[in-house]
């Protein structure tokens, strides 16, 4: 039996699909190992709700863009490859703005132009660009996912952070004590700059490790 | 609208409210890029021509067709084709008539595309409610602003790989947002430059 | 020739299906866009007036304490009490902010003001938009004009705290709301007069 479950693990290890997968959360991380998409991983993340919007609204269009231009592959003309990226993008992060300015307005306010710079958001164009334009429809769903999970997860790992020692809150919730002093440089452009750069250390430190 | 109100936006987007260091855009080419000098000040000329151009156009694209139109839903579609088309159509322009210029920064026009503060700008300015000369001034400054950020940082960086001992987890990206921070911190100084009589 | 007419139809077929989309979603959110918008300042009306409601009964209560007048292309929100608010706007240090203020029925006292939007700084000139700051407007004077002087200075009945950090934005502040009031006032009382 414990054999049994061995192999199974092994077998699941080796699939493509695994693979996919721990590469867009751990392995080829878009933020810790291509250092892609950080411009909004930054300037957001200090409320852990703007984080957790702007994670699933990048994931909300790099599912679809990838998804489109994966199905799409061989019909899309060599030469403008590009703009139907682009053109593909745009649409969705139109849609992702609309429904936060109608459904969730006190976010969308808080994110400001933040949501339509989705668009310049490295990741989306990098993942079509290397991934969706060469692979199978389901191949690019899964890396999809799991990119877009893995961006997820660090921007609120960053913000759980930064709410906590800048406005003394989790989720707008308060956490600390009266007497709790603010990090008024925790919300702002220093804070972020330099959580990033720890975690970025210790991140990379560890792949190391585990690499050799 | 005045002279001193122009000047008011140069400095307040040139310093004070730096485009890389307070509202921590156009980041990837700010690690990608500034390992030296050279190339981040041949970026730089290409962002300033062309955010300035594109700013401009995006403005009149805005305001006198898709406002009259009521096609707003449309903006940042057009916005992005009219970045693309635009930075297409320099590339093309340079590599035929001035090549020499060609090798100082035509090579980093296609990156240009996907620089989140040339889309930025354009964003911005439509929701600070600019007229013409105002966007064209706020981008001018914004994109020097940012071009001074990533001029400074490839200065820094150029002589800390030369005598410093970084720990290899902090390398390249780690070290610049270090760097970045510190520059942030600095910059805040400049906020009282701008009073309000 | 034949790979130009390919492009073509991709670039038509890709715009069309695009533009259809994003039709439909125009349709679908406009109205609760502009609903939005409008649930805002009605409720920082009520807001500054100290009239309480929730999400549901926001609609009811304002339709039964507030009387819209519209005058010289300015909105007057006048409450059963004789209270007047109206909105103000202007630049900050960063960028612009606006609101709503209320004034007793002397057109002379500051009954509450509530931040509808602003740019400031996070922890610094942001803290205009809490109402520990705009709660020091209480029972202020706006004639002859308000004066926001250094934390812990204001003594006279038209001074006011400013947020220690943020001179800038307090300044700002200052001057945009007495030239909103001053403009206001004017039209406000030639309106009484009649």
């Amino acid at each position: 039996m414990k054999k049994n479950r061995k192999k199974i693990k092994r077998k699941l290890i080796h699939t493509k699909s695994f693979r996919i997968i721990i590469g867009g959360l751990w392995r080829d991380n878009p933020i810790f190992c291509m250092v892609l998409g950080i411009c909004s991983s930054l300037a957001i993340t200090n409320r852990v709700e703007n984080a957790i919007t702007m994670g699933l609204g990048v994931t909300f269009v790099l599912i679809f863009t990838e998804v489109i231009i994966s199905s799409l592959r061989n019909f899309i003309p060599e030469r403008v490859r590009m703009i139907t990226y682009m053109v593909v993008i745009a649409t969705f992060v139109i849609v992702v703005d609309r429904f936060l300015k109608a459904f969730f307005p006190v976010i969308s306010e808080a994110l400001g132009p933040y949501v339509g710079l989705i668009i310049t958001n490295c990741i989306l164009m990098g993942r079509a660009e290397a991934y969706a334009i060469k692979n199978k429809l389901k191949d690019s769903l899964l890396d999809s996912i799991a990119c877009g999970l893995g961006y997820t997860y660090i921007l609120i790992l960053m913000s759980v952070i930064r709410e906590f020692f800048g406005f003394g809150t989790i989720l707008g919730r308060k956490i600390t004590s009266d007497t709790w002093t603010n990090w008024a440089a925790m919300t702002i452009a220093p804070g972020a700059f330099f959580l990033l750069a720890i975690y970025l250390w210790i991140f990379r430190t560890i792949l190391k490790k585990t690499e050799q | 609208m005045n002279g001193s109100n122009l000047i008011m936006i140069f400095l307040d987007t040139f310093l004070i409210r730096n485009i890389a260091l307070v509202y921590i855009l156009g980041m990837c080419p700010f690690i990608a890029i500034s390992k030296n000098l050279k190339s981040a000040s041949g970026m730089s000329m290409a962002i300033i021509f062309v955010v300035t151009l594109t700013a401009g156009l995006n403005w009149l694209i805005y305001w006198k067709i898709l406002i009259p139109f009521k096609c707003e839903i449309f903006t940042f579609l057009i916005f992005i084709i009219t970045i693309a088309a635009t930075v297409q159509f320099i590339e093309m322009v340079i590599d035929k008539f001035f090549p020499p210029l060609y090798s100082t920064f035509g090579i980093f026009l296609p990156l240009i595309t996907v620089n989140c503060i040339v889309l930025a700008v354009s964003l911005f300015m439509v929701l600070r409610n600019y007229n013409f000369i105002q966007t064209i001034v706020y981008a001018f400054g914004t994109a020097s602003g940012w071009s001074l950020a990533i001029i400074l940082m490839a200065s820094i960086k150029e002589k800390l790989y030369l005598i410093s001992d970084i720990p290899s987890g902090l390398k390249g990206p780690g070290i610049t947002m270090i760097i970045a921070g510190i520059l942030a911190f600095a910059f805040m100084g400049f906020a009282g430059m701008i009073t309000i009589k | 020739m034949k790979e130009k007419i390919k492009i073509l139809i991709f670039v038509l077929f890709l715009g069309s299906i695009s533009g259809s989309l994003l039709l439909g979603v125009d349709k679908y959110t406009k109205f609760r866009i502009v609903k939005n918008q409008e649930f805002k300042i009605k409720a920082a009306v009520l807001d500054v007036f100290g009239l309480l409601y929730d999400k549901k009964s926001l609609e009811g209560v304002f339709k039964e304490n507030i009387e819209m007048i519209k005058s010289d292309g300015f909105i007057f929100y006048k409450s059963k009490n004789g209270e007047f608010a109206f909105e103000f706007s202007g630049s900050g240090l960063w960028g612009p902010i606006s609101g709503i203020i209320a004034l007793e029925k002397d057109l002379k006292t500051i009954k509450g003001i509530k931040i509808i939007h602003q740019e400031e700084t996070p922890g610094l000139g942001g803290r205009i938009a809490e109402a520990e700051f705009l709660s020091r407007f209480q029972g202020k004077e706006i004639l002859p004009v308000i004066k926001i002087v250094p934390e812990g200075k204001a003594k006279e009945k038209n001074e006011v705290d400013a947020i220690t950090g943020a001179t800038g934005t307090s300044r700002a502040f200052e001057k945009l709301l007495n030239e909103n009031i001053q403009k206001k006032l004017k039209i406000l009382s030639t309106n009484e007069k009649e």
